[in-house]
């Protein structure tokens, strides 16, 4: 019987994935991109959280937070900087939304295309897993209090440069797209 | 057979006669030829087993390979309908669809290999043969099917409202056919063996009355199962089937060959960044 016990748990747990593949909840927290239609007409959320960037580094600077230390009462400075981590953690929340939002972006140009690279695909979801695992352990680190709110800047300066590669590309396809539509109308 | 099972496989011959008249009605014969003679095939088995047994006697060698004949026709049939599920809709995609099909393929070998496998160490019954190959063939459908369900969540394709419901009902019997086939096969070819041996005719029939109640308990779930799947089928088929989506407007070819590495490039200069953020 010793399968059994292996099986059951397994059967419940692939019924689970099967029924949540099948109907998946709608998008309630916002943290990835919801999936698109089968007619790709729904428009492709641009990053927007890099944006509030130069905001966020001044409330999450160093200076800013050893002022506090010094010139607040401590029970406010720390209450303080909890706040912060906090915001942090929304930012970097936001930050991931722009990344699903770069990779469904190469997902759909993939389905819409008459050939794809087979490598290029097995690669993006290598890339998409990792970032996965990565976001999870500096979402930890940083709710834990193990990851200086001042290191996120490195990250944002990548996110900046992805979504000005997004809107070209965006750009791009929709001229494609506009040509391909313009050719079957006229054939 | 007990007043329960004749009353479920009555009801199973009344759910699948209605079944086949949604297919009918629906047209679905047009839009899901391989579904529509997997439902065929499953009332026909169980018209066929019925017969069987009013003929031959439940307890007839005749009616027992009948039945495990109808077993492994119902699961040809079913691998059958799983695979038009996984080409109906993607292949309009060319570009995924030379990918899905690949991997889907390469699976579908390898689990079938392992059923072959499975089945081949086995005593040497039809009843255990029958249990090995339906379990696996049932376990091959569950992961087929979640393969599929991955690669069209990935790439944001949505499975069409009856195509849902098939594959749900698909699954809700595939699982429990895998639970229920694995407990069998281990009463089979543990406790029960020596029922299976020539050489111990002697038990045969001590051991009758127990091989009968696991019988008439493992008929009366999976009638239960099957009757919940081919219920969620008619509700899939309760309203006019929508018209055939138009196959998308595919982009240019060097669409993809420009933009796809340079996307990448990007994604992974991102995660190059993520791992530096951890660095102590």
């Amino acid at each position: 019987m010793n399968d059994l016990a292996i099986v059951i748990p397994v059967m419940l747990a692939l019924s689970v994935i099967l029924v949540w593949l099948l109907y998946p909840r709608k998008n309630l927290k916002g943290t990835s991109a919801p999936p698109l239609q089968a007619n790709f007409n729904e428009p492709i959320p641009a990053p927007r959280h890099f944006r509030y960037f130069r905001q966020i580094r001044q409330a999450l600077s160093a200076a800013d937070a050893e002022y506090l230390l010094q010139a607040a009462p401590r029970n406010v400075s720390r209450q303080a900087l909890r706040e912060r981590r906090h915001v942090a953690l929304g930012f970097l929340k936001g930050l991931h939304e722009d990344f699903s939002n770069i990779s469904r972006l190469g997902r759909v140009i993939a389905a819409l295309s008459p050939e794809i690279s087979h490598k290029q695909e097995a690669e993006r979801l290598k890339l998409t897993v990792k970032f996965q695992l990565l976001y999870a352990i500096v979402w930890l680190r940083l709710y834990t209090g193990n990851l200086p709110v001042g290191q996120l800047e490195r990250l944002t300066g990548v996110v900046g440069r992805l979504a000005a590669r997004m809107d070209e590309a965006m750009a791009e396809i929709s001229a494609q797209s506009a040509g391909q539509f313009a050719e079957k109308l006229g054939a | 057979m007990n007043r329960l099972e004749l009353l479920l496989a009555f009801l199973t011959l009344l759910s699948l006669t209605t079944l086949c008249g949604f297919i009918l009605a629906r047209n679905v014969l047009r839009l899901l030829p391989l579904f529509a003679i997997y439902s065929f095939v499953l009332l026909f088995s169980t018209g066929s087993v019925w017969l069987a047994y009013e003929h031959f006697g439940f307890h007839s060698l005749a009616s027992y390979y009948i039945y495990w004949g109808t077993v492994l026709l119902n699961a040809v049939a079913r691998s059958l309908a799983i695979a038009e599920l996984c080409r109906y809709g993607l292949r309009a995609y060319r570009g995924i669809w030379s990918l899905v099909w690949r991997v889907l393929t390469i699976l579908s070998i390898l689990l079938i290999a392992r059923t072959i496998y499975d089945a081949w160490g086995q005593p040497n019954r039809v009843a255990i043969y029958g249990t090995t190959i339906d379990r696996d063939l049932a376990l091959a459908s569950i992961v087929i099917l979640l393969a599929l369900l991955l690669f069209r969540n990935y790439y944001g394709i949505a499975l069409e409202r009856l195509q849902r419901g098939i594959a749900l009902g698909i699954c809700l019997i595939c699982v429990v056919d895998v639970i229920g086939n694995t407990v069998l096969r281990n009463i089979f070819t543990g406790y029960f063996l020596s029922f299976f041996m020539a050489s111990q005719v002697a038990v045969w029939s001590a051991m009758s009355a127990q091989v009968e109640r696991i019988n008439d308990l493992w008929s009366t779930i999976h009638l239960a199962a099957f009757m919940s799947t081919i219920g969620i089928w008619c509700f899939a088929l309760r309203k006019p089937l929508p018209a055939r989506q138009e196959s998308p407007v595919m982009l240019p070819s060097e669409v993809y060959r420009d933009l796809s590495p340079a996307i990448n490039m990007r994604l992974a200069s991102f995660n190059t960044r993520m791992v530096e953020l951890l660095k102590p």
